[in-house]
């Protein structure tokens, strides 16, 4: 009983820091302004996603998860690699990464 | 000594995630994102994950990171061009933002706490990932590969510089 006690505590943690990793991400992609640390921040984001996959499925036994976690990588690494081109892009036509500066399409 | 360990790890990934959204130099956060994709790993083998967190170490830390730092490279930043965010801005969404973590605790902490745990930790070895991969999800893995394809078309693409002269 108090192996399962100190389990589901653990658990509980670890929601808590998957979540909190969200927040931070979610918090640097709300506030920062330069296109590379919002990249960055999607980058945690996804981050916290697979940490509570793998918790998940570890703690069920079933290995889906971590298989969703290999699909979440692949998509990501391609998700950064389009960004960084849209930003290189960005920065030639602007000669800077801020993004309150990419005002074109507001009118 | 477990709990210790995962204590460690999950404070050293959260201060490290903090630097990367909070450091001003961009090369810092990049440096800080390489330590929390270390820590993320680190988590994933206390979990039992061992395949998982090798691939994070290679393609987070490995692939993804040395991309951002090239980039940076390639910007050339000479001063940071960066403007700061409206002070009003950084209150709302921090509450928004803490206000929504705390919201998914507890909605978390409700429907997964009863999912009863194993006694033993479970092994996700590398021959039932790869089962799994090759039968159950053999289509969605087909279209991924098919996806990294265009990816990479897509990137030539876009990354090219553009030619000086036109005919």
């Amino acid at each position: 009983m108090i192996l399962a006690e100190k389990l589901t505590s653990m658990a509980y943690w670890s929601h808590f820091v998957s979540i909190a990793l969200f927040a931070l991400g979610l918090l640097g992609f709300l506030t920062r302004r330069n296109a590379l640390i919002v990249l960055m921040s999607l980058e945690l984001m996804l981050n916290a996603v697979n940490l509570l996959l793998v918790q998940i499925s570890m703690r069920t036994g079933t290995s889906e998860g971590i298989v969703l976690v290999v699909f979440v990588i692949t998509v990501a690494a391609a998700e950064v690699a389009v960004g960084l081109g849209i930003i290189l892009n960005l920065y030639r036509m602007k000669k800077t990464v801020d993004l309150g500066s990419f005002r074109n399409l507001s009118g | 000594m477990k709990e210790a360990v995962f204590t460690f790890f999950s404070l050293f990934t959260l201060l490290t995630a903090a630097g990367v959204i909070l450091s001003r130099n961009i090369i810092y956060s990049a440096f800080n994102l390489v330590l929390c994709f270390f820590g993320l790993a680190s988590l994933y083998l206390l979990w039992g994950a061992t395949f998982l967190s090798m691939i994070q170490i290679l393609i987070y830390a490995g692939a993804i990171v040395v991309l951002f730092v090239f980039v940076v490279m390639l910007l050339n930043f000479e001063k940071p061009t960066e403007q700061k965010t409206r002070f009003s801005i950084i209150v709302l969404s921090s509450a928004g933002v803490w206000t929504l973590a705390l919201i998914l605790l507890r909605v978390l902490s409700k429907s997964l706490g009863e999912i009863p745990s194993l006694e033993t930790p479970a092994k996700a070895s590398v021959r039932t990932i790869s089962k799994l991969l090759f039968s159950q999800y053999l289509w969605p893995f087909e279209v991924l590969t098919v996806f990294l394809l265009a990816l990479i078309v897509g990137i030539f693409v876009l990354a090219r510089p553009e030619k000086e002269e036109t005919p």
